[in-house]
């Protein structure tokens, strides 16, 4: 049977913003649609308001041709449409069957039978009997779509759902997105990237501050002219030269680092060994959770490690705290950028009094000098396009984008050595992330070093020198970034092995 | 279906504000108690919150009840902006006041104008050492501050008891449980005849303004101010947690100290068994009624030193029970909290759905 869905004139409007501007698209089965846009597009919105999470302040949706009302999630499960989200709502202590037999009304016995074949017909291979917290992310998804396919829906709506996997559950998760399609359900796939819109889906509507810009058909579209769609502004892609560091001099050499957590949630580091020359970037990717944190604190001195060494420009720094590494000229920027870099409640200039050290003169024999901070903090907001010149203003009123370009602003603008940033871009818009990109290309330039650690493949790929992988606590090779392809990256971050 | 939600920004007046709404509500819900006791409520809180400070005795009154009370939450909010939770003043106070008291029962028979400082200087060591207890078992043994600092009160008040009965218990006092009357030279001057307001009010403003100093223009403020609102960027900063801990609790212990040796060599004269009605304790009221602001706090700790007048008129004109005062005290923290919550989240009350039920 063919399923139509149609949007028409939806508009959902939050105070100082409009979510969703008269928004009108239709979808048939059989295809995949791409709800393609960069953060805050009005993408999630729009997918809120087809799975009944949200309530449009106008418009309508037809579901085969007939109005229907979806006040609530339930309104959504009783009209055949299913939804996955980027995060799992999945009870990880409880057995992937019991997570499924919860929200179904059919008996125990009934269910096993219709998990067993939908199991069976998409090659699925997940055992029903263990704890879902023992599953890869890839598996918790899959329990999640089997939870969706027990309803036979109509409609599969996919919110960002490549954000966690490998490259290997990727192509996994597209093979069978693309079984049930041709299963005839109905398919709308919301993503921010490009190579996944090209290779995996039928048609493309682009959104861009709440309207639709653009739908088309993806064979028509190419990855540069989607991303002008999205972004609105011809970009100039920017890549970096990869130069050779044979014979640079070394800034930075960890050797046998171990660290071994009390915290049962913490990742514990195993023998990591690296070492860093003089105007290289070295990039970490990893999946979120594999030691990044641990790792990015050890460098930055947040944990102390006993018994290892760090050396940094010939200097052992392993037991220092962050003050006192960044007076050996090294900065850092935190992954939590909300609530670790910075203090949402305190004021510009008093977050970038964070970044102190003897040298800066900050604090004179211990009083606060707030005329030198303030005119330092000018001085970041203008070079760095911060965009505000009132360093009296409270930090939680900077967006993403522009809290990170002071967060980057206030760690370079003491020239230091050697930045090491975790995550620097994500979440932020395409503007915001060529900024960044295009600020730590110029450092690398200006022959200072820098460890990216980031869970974006992209990113690592255009920025960094040599790249290595962190999985489960443990470094792969370091290898020269040319040689290196999102394949081999995903393989290693999967915990597989390459060569 | 409820729901709060934080509400995103708040304005600074009104935050200052609602301490004084919070103080209002107190007014009106002490009416209704003073109603339902069968009193007329205006004649009541009249006798409870105007009679006390109707002439210059109660108004010296005021400041000799309020100078602890203030010394005492300046200390506090050191601690408590910084995330520690130093519920021991009270104990610290007490054992501040036992080292003063020795100090000043070693002098008995001295005279001199160093006396007076000594005994001041131990007194606030004797606080400082005592909250370093909690502060150290704190950093080095992760204990929790709230529960050790509370107990330590218990263990002062034992001391205290014990060295008043025994072997500081004035020879000349038949078997009393208090020691030698203080010498001259160990009593707070008095300022102005036949009131009892002393010195130790210039000790307590003095200390308004270096908390003022500390908190808004020292390095040492800021690292304070961080560390109370995140702890994890305090860490990525490199503050030095474990240092800084030591030393709010230490600022806190010796405002507390400071105030125990103040009410002993200044209204009370020696050593007894209860040289504090709870001052320590109330403080956290004061400092928290304040805003943990050195000025705030001045406002505050007029304001609930006039709760423990008011109780003492009201014991005598209304026969009521003194321990009104901590029934006002507590309606003021009450009110405050309550109003907080209203002033931080908003609550949205939503329709019922019928598919929720």
């Amino acid at each position: 049977m063919n399923t139509k869905l149609k949007v028409s004139e939806i508009s959902k409007i939050y105070p100082g913003c409009i979510a969703n501007d008269k928004i009108s698209l239709e979808f048939g089965s059989g295809k995949i649609y791409a709800l393609l846009g960069e953060n805050g597009a009005g993408k999630s919105t729009l997918v809120k308001i087809l799975s009944g999470v949200v309530k449009p302040d106008e418009g309508e949706v037809f579901l085969n041709d007939e109005s229907i009302k979806l006040n609530s999630p339930l309104d959504a499960k009783k009209n055949n449409i299913g939804m996955v989200f980027q995060h799992f709502n999945l009870f990880e202590t409880l057995s992937v069957f019991e997570n499924l037999s919860i929200d179904s009304d059919k008996k125990d016995k009934d269910l096993r039978v219709i998990v067993k074949d939908i199991l069976k017909k998409y090659s699925f291979k997940i055992d029903l009997d263990i704890p879902v917290l023992n599953l890869s992310a890839g598996q918790k998804q899959k329990v999640e779509i089997i939870r969706c396919l027990i309803r036979n829906p109509k409609i599969l709506i996919m919110d960002e759902p490549t954000s966690v996997l490998t490259e290997q559950e990727t192509d996994d998760l597209f093979f069978s997105l693309k079984q049930f399609s041709k299963d005839g359900i109905l398919i709308i796939y919301i993503t921010h990237k490009l190579k996944e819109v090209l290779s995996l889906c039928d048609e493309v509507a682009v959104m861009r501050k709440g309207k639709v810009v653009s739908v088309s058909n993806t064979i028509d579209e190419k990855i540069e002219s989607l991303a002008n769609k999205m972004v609105g502004e011809n970009l100039n892609t920017i890549k970096k030269k990869i130069n050779n560091f044979k014979n640079s001099e070394e800034i930075l050499k960890i050797s046998n680092l171990n660290f071994k957590s009390d915290d049962p949630y913490e990742t514990n580091l195993n023998n990591l060994n690296l070492s860093l020359k003089k105007g290289e970037c070295l990039g970490i990717a990893g999946i979120s959770g594999n030691g990044q944190n641990e790792l990015f604190q050890i460098l930055s001195g947040e944990i102390i490690t006993e018994g290892t060494s760090i050396m940094f420009r010939n200097k052992e720094i392993g037991k220092l705290n962050p003050r006192e590494r960044r007076e050996y000229l090294m900065a850092f920027s935190p992954e939590d950028r909300i609530s670790q870099a910075a203090v949402p409640e305190l004021k510009i200039y008093e977050n970038v009094a964070l970044n102190n050290f003897k040298s800066s003169n900050f604090f004179e024999k211990g009083l606060v000098n707030e005329k030198k901070i303030k005119e330092h903090s000018k001085k970041i907001l203008s070079n760095f396009s911060v965009n505000t010149n009132n360093v009296e203003l409270k930090s939680q009123f900077l967006s993403g984008g522009n809290l990170q370009k002071l967060i980057i602003g206030r760690e370079l603008i003491t020239s230091p050595e050697l930045l090491v940033c975790f995550n620097p871009t994500w979440g932020l818009d395409v503007g915001a992330i060529n900024y960044i990109h295009e600020t730590l290309i110029q450092i690398n330039e200006q022959g200072k070093s820098s460890i990216l650690i980031s869970t974006d493949n992209d990113e690592l790929l255009k920025l960094s020198d040599r790249i290595c992988v962190i999985y489960k606590g443990k470094l792969s090779k370091i290898m020269n970034a040319n040689t290196v392809t999102a394949e081999k990256l995903g393989i290693l971050m999967g915990g597989g092995s390459i060569d | 279906m409820i729901r709060v939600e934080k509400r995103n920004d708040v304005s600074r007046s009104i935050y200052f504000l609602t301490p004084v709404l919070a103080i209002f509500l107190t007014l009106f819900g002490g009416g209704i108690i003073f109603f339902i006791l069968g009193f007329n409520p205006i004649e009541a809180l009249k006798f409870f919150f105007i009679t006390p400070i109707s002439d210059l005795y109660g108004l010296s009154e005021l400041l000799v009840k309020a100078t602890p009370l203030c010394l005492i939450a300046i200390g506090l909010s050191f601690c408590f902006k910084s995330n520690n939770w130093n519920i021991g003043a009270e104990g610290q106070l007490i054992f501040g006041g036992i080292v003063g008291g020795g100090v000043a029962l070693l002098f008995y028979n001295h005279d001199g104008f160093y006396v007076l400082p000594i005994i001041i200087l131990s007194g606030a060591i004797g606080g400082m050492l005592f909250a370093m207890i909690p502060a150290i078992l704190k950093t080095y043994f992760n204990t929790n501050e709230i529960l050790v600092s509370l107990m330590l009160v218990y263990v002062a008040k034992l001391l205290l008891d014990f060295l008043v009965v025994g072997p500081w218990s004035n020879p000349e006092g038949f078997n009393f449980p208090e020691t030698r009357q203080f010498s001259e030279s160990a009593r707070m001057p008095i300022l102005f005849d036949g009131i009892r307001i002393h010195a130790g009010i210039f000790i307590t403003l003095i200390s308004v303004f270096l908390s003022w100093l500390i908190l808004y223009k020292t390095y040492l403020g800021f690292q304070i101010k961080v560390s109370g609102l995140s702890l994890k960027t305090a860490k990525y900063a490199g503050f030095k947690g474990k240092t800084m801990i030591i030393i709010v609790f230490m600022i806190s212990g010796a405002c507390a100290g400071l105030a125990g040796v103040g009410e002993i060599t200044g209204p009370i004269g020696q050593l007894h068994r209860n040289i504090s009605p709870d001052y320590g304790f109330t403080a956290i009221i004061v400092a928290f009624l304040g805003r943990l602001n050195p000025i705030g706090i001045i406002f505050a700790s007029l304001i609930v030193a006039l709760t423990y007048l008011g109780a003492e008129t009201a014991q005598i004109f209304l026969q009521v029970p003194k321990y009104t005062g901590q029934v006002f005290q507590g309606m003021i923290l009450f009110f405050l909290l309550g109003s907080d919550y209203l002033l931080f989240f908003k609550i949205k009350f939503l329709g019922l759905k019928k598919n929720e039920l």
